[in-house]
């Protein structure tokens, strides 16, 4: 018998941080005692599942190797993770067939902020990020991305005053971009913001309820 | 108004649009190309070809139009063989895995839509890991509860399959749009001639011989920096 495992959506353009994201939240979830697994949607290659695997996985033994999953997905990662989402759903019926223990599925893909969105079908809860690099206007152009997220991360804060972006203009653009919805900055290089991110985690998608192994 | 709406049912089955994940999948034609053994739309062509006399032909049409019929009599247990010998068939990993990730997500798509009990019963014994849900099985059983003819089945299979091939090569880059259509176009013969020629064999007679396409996609499964599915 399998159970419903929740999942949380990771998208973002290629270079913004998304695995990076994951390798730093990783051990407060871990560390709380929840049970994860990975699945990196690759455009081209396994080198973000690989890097994770070997980082978090073999390393750190925050879960096991087998649980850290790159997939193929022909080009499309948009389409793999929206309009046909049937690969990654194939995956994840496995996944919830052999390891009832999981606490919570993360899910990454690359995608830019004017068509990526996971389907409500794939992810119960959809984190985007992006980083400064791109300017301070990026908030304010807006997407599917950057509006219909759960949570806007804005990562790389330490990089703004070399790219001349403004980091109060982006606050500014982000609140009226998403209304009341939130998002954090955060330096994931030195950690910073990374907690926050980590609670809105434990506290909208796991509810604060214990880890399975707990209850 | 007629009530029989099987032709757009093939059409939505074998449309690339139809979610079942095939846009994932080159079927070894990404190594082909890392080889240089693919230098243009000509040996794309030819590749697909080969595909379809060699493989989709005797061994994924003879088994879906097999399992037609048996879904047509009802007959489980016959469905489940041919499940299994299809299953069997598939020599590399991520070619077996990917096939049923296809099969069982196709059966849910149209589950979704049509409650058909044989549909239901086979999607219960994939869920109870007593079918595997291959994609050819899963195609011709869902297209005998749509009302849709075995050959045009046969035809939409080959057809979905002929487009996810050309799909990958235009990705890849190895193909331009145009070039794409006039490959599908040119293969309409082929497509047509291999589903005659199989449609009416019995699946002990099923069989495939692609030995360069087998270690391609064996080698390719093995690769670190890829696009596509094996």
């Amino acid at each position: 018998m399998s159970h419903k495992i929740p999942r949380i959506g990771i998208g973002g353009p290629v270079g913004s941080g998304k695995s990076m994201l994951i390798e730093k939240i990783m051990p407060i979830i871990a560390g709380k005692g929840y049970r994860t697994c990975i699945i990196s949607n690759d455009v081209i290659s396994k080198e973000d599942a690989d890097r994770m695997r070997k980082n978090l996985a073999t390393n750190q033994g925050l879960l096991p190797e087998n649980l850290v999953i790159g997939l193929a997905t022909g080009g499309c990662p948009h389409t793999a993770i929206r309009e046909d989402p049937s690969m990654n759903l194939a995956l994840i019926e496995e996944i919830e067939q052999n390891h009832p223990e999981l606490d919570v599925i993360f899910l990454e893909s690359g995608g830019d902020n004017v068509m990526t969105t996971f389907s409500p079908a794939l992810a119960d809860y959809f984190i985007y990020i992006i980083d400064v690099s791109g300017g301070d206007k990026y908030p304010r152009k807006g997407g599917l991305g950057i509006e219909s997220c759960d949570l806007l991360v804005i990562n790389k804060t330490d990089l703004a005053q070399y790219v001349g972006a403004d980091l109060a203009i982006m606050e500014r653009d982000t609140k009226t971009m998403r209304k009341q919805k939130p998002y954090a900055f955060v330096n994931c290089k030195d950690g910073i913001g990374i907690q926050d991110v980590a609670d809105h985690i434990i506290q909208d998608v796991l509810f604060e309820e214990p880890p399975k192994t707990r209850q | 108004m007629s009530t029989d709406f099987s032709d757009l049912s093939i059409l939505q089955l074998s449309d690339s649009f139809f979610p079942s994940g095939t846009y994932t999948m080159s079927n070894g034609l990404e190594m082909f190309y890392l080889k240089k053994s693919l230098q243009g739309a000509d040996d794309v062509k030819s590749l697909v070809q080969i595909f379809l006399e060699q493989q989709v032909g005797p061994a994924d049409c003879v088994a879906a139009s097999n399992a037609y019929d048996c879904a047509q009599a009802k007959d489980m247990a016959g469905v489940i063989t041919i499940d299994e010998t299809i299953f069997r068939m598939r020599l590399v990993r991520e070619i077996r895995e990917a096939s049923i990730r296809s099969g069982r997500q196709l059966v849910k798509s149209v589950l979704s839509f049509n409650k058909d009990s044989f549909l239901v019963q086979y999607h219960d014994k994939i869920t109870q890991l007593n079918a595997h849900g291959t994609y050819p099985v899963a195609f011709s059983v869902a297209s005998n509860v749509l009302g849709i003819s075995k050959r045009s089945c046969c035809l939409g299979m080959c057809y979905g399959f002929t487009v996810s091939m050309v799909g990958a090569a235009l990705r890849l880059g190895i193909i331009q749009h145009m070039e794409g259509q006039k490959i599908i176009n040119s293969l309409k013969p082929t497509i047509s001639k291999t589903v005659s020629d199989y449609i009416g064999k019995n699946y002990h007679q099923i069989w495939q011989f692609t030995p360069q396409a087998d270690l391609y996609q064996m080698q390719h499964e093995k690769i670190d920096a890829k696009m596509f599915v094996t």
